[in-house]
């Protein structure tokens, strides 16, 4: 028998992937109208959990690119037991991630001793004007309501938490 | 002529150049009456097929090129420099970056030599899970080279399902690390976190899609007879030419030459726990070096299933202070990258920074036979050439 020709073959995966395309569908989805969900670790936007912020300005210091705007005021809060000392805690003023500088490298978040600060896998917040990327605090603390629990871990990781 | 006195290239009896000396010879004649004008052709900065901002300056004689030259650095940005003003953690972030296609494959050497200057060395669950993202990445890496090789030469097809079946590896790589193409997952150290439950069995069944996916790859483009007589034969490269120009990875091993760093040197990945092939092909043409990267996705597969079946349990990270400062010394640690050789040379005088780092990409090495390789091609082979070298124009430029 004499060979098939090779691009015949190719005619056949090509035939053979639009059957299924039919049968099961496309891979693609219509974006606006339907969604893919990312994955619960996607990095998608950083949210503040504001009353854990310390001001300690270690996310600013550890930015690659320096995009963590940072300040804050001391005050005098009420003392923790009765007859102590009042306490100083420090206020933040304001706390701005400047999005359109962001890399998403994860770094402020992993240094916050604190747990001020989460990732959210929400990724719908692009503006036509690149100044209205800057998040302020308010903005920030908005984010908190779509951070996710973190997912369980793989058969045989260390159950510590680090 | 320069082709004619060059020693090289008379003893190779390489195909492409000797059909320009014959077409040579057999236009002396007609030339005398029809004096052809040499025209310089610009092919870029900005081209379809350069996949980003190669120039490559070619002097032609008609359809033949005399003379060619690949015109780099439109998207330098300064990696080793920036680098220098980075502390270790966040350099990871930078060199995502360089190669960003499999920008996992691009931390890894990185972290290794700074891990080699403080002598920690990852547990080694953190290894083994971080080979698995290595070949991950480079499937991700190659799969969209044997996708867009088509587009190339005019297929269209191979594109979208080299779309499709690397939208799986990139969405395997998002859920274990946070980020599709810049994970910044390796730590000085380990892993920044642990596999996700259920990564393990995705990763299975996503293998076996990518399996189907070469075989398809093959039958529509590789048994294509259209796409053999562009390729086969073409953009020759010899085995000591490869030698001489520094060439590495998939380039290297189409020319014969048996080079794999995964196999060929010990360092701490877990390449030495599971069985794999390094395939080489003797003809060193378009073709072979196509064929060498589909065999290469394949046994990266093979990597990853057998990996899988045997991650150790235990901790993901050594014991690291939380202020990372590396001693004083220098390392060179260089791994197996989908393009090729990737090395980090680091220099570290005890900072929170490197002091120096020398950036070793594949992709910068390999273009530099582009002089040799087009003299004497046809214009249309110029991109099948290019296409089958594979270069990434932010590993050219970094």
């Amino acid at each position: 028998m004499a060979q098939v020709p090779g691009f015949i073959k190719g005619l056949g995966i090509t035939f053979g992937t639009m059957m299924r395309t039919f049968k099961n569908g496309s891979n693609t989805v219509q974006y606006p109208h339907e969604k893919e969900a990312p994955p619960i670790r996607a990095r998608g936007v950083i949210a503040l959990h504001q009353d854990n912020c310390t001001s300690c300005m270690l996310c600013s210091r550890s930015c690659p690119d320096w995009c963590i705007y940072i300040e804050a005021h001391k005050e005098l809060a009420p003392p923790r037991r009765e007859g102590g000392k009042p306490r100083q805690v420090n206020l933040l003023d304001r706390f701005d991630i400047d999005y359109a500088l962001c890399m998403y490298c994860g770094i402020c978040v992993e240094v916050c001793p604190f747990d001020a600060l989460f990732w959210s896998p929400e990724y719908e917040y692009s503006e036509p004007n690149i100044t209205d990327m800057l998040h302020d605090k308010t903005k920030l603390s908005e984010w908190m309501e779509t951070v996710p629990e973190a997912p369980a871990l793989e058969v045989g990781a260390d159950k510590k938490k680090k | 002529m320069t082709i004619l006195n060059d020693p090289v290239s008379a003893k190779l009896g390489n195909r492409q150049q000797l059909s320009y000396i014959a077409s040579q010879a057999a236009d002396a004649r007609l030339n005398v009456e029809l004096e052809t004008e040499g025209m310089t052709l610009n092919i870029g900065p900005q081209h379809p097929a350069t996949h980003g901002t190669l120039r490559i300056i070619a002097r032609l004689d008609g359809e033949q090129v005399v003379w060619a030259e690949p015109s780099c650095g439109y998207m330098h940005r300064g990696y080793e420099k920036l680098t220098e003003v980075r502390t270790f953690p966040q350099v990871t972030s930078l060199i995502n970056r360089i190669d960003w296609l499999g920008s996992f494959a691009n931390e890894v050497p990185f972290i290794l030599a700074a891990e080699k200057l403080m002598n920690v060395e990852a547990p080694p669950r953190a290894q083994w899970i971080r080979t698995i993202l290595f070949e991950l990445s480079r499937i991700a890496n190659v799969s969209l080279f044997l996708g867009d090789l088509g587009v190339q030469m005019g297929a269209i097809t191979p594109v979208f399902l080299a779309f499709r079946d690397r939208e799986y590896v990139l969405n395997l790589i998002e859920s274990a690390t946070g980020g599709r193409f810049h994970p910044n997952f390796d730590r000085i150290g380990g892993l920044k976190d642990d596999l996700p439950a259920g990564w393990i069995d995705e990763t299975k069944v996503v293998m076996k899609k990518l399996r189907n996916f070469c075989d398809e790859i093959e039958t529509l483009l590789f048994g294509n007879e259209i796409f053999q007589s562009r390729t086969r034969g073409i953009g020759v490269i010899p085995r000591d030419v490869a030698l001489q120009y520094g060439l590495s990875g998939a380039n290297l091993r189409a020319s014969g030459v048996d080079w794999d760093l995964r196999r060929d040197q010990t360092i701490p990945l877990a390449y030495d726990k599971v069985d794999f092939k390094v395939w080489t092909h003797p003809d060193g043409d378009s073709f072979a070096r196509c064929w060498i990267r589909l065999q290469e996705t394949r046994e990266a597969t093979k990597i990853v299933d057998q990996l899988l079946d045997g991650i150790p349990s235990g901790p993901v990270m050594a014991k690291v202070p939380k202020i990372i400062k590396v001693p004083e010394g220098e390392a060179w640690v260089s791994t197996e990258n989908p393009l090729g050789e990737m090395g980090y040379y680091v220099v570290s005088r005890g900072d929170l920074g490197p002091f120096r780092v020398k950036i070793r990409s594949a992709s910068f090495n390999n273009i530099s036979i582009t002089p040799w390789l087009l003299r004497g091609v046809y214009v249309p082979d110029i991109i099948t050439i290019l296409a089958s070298l594979y270069f990434i124009l932010g590993d050219i430029d970094r």
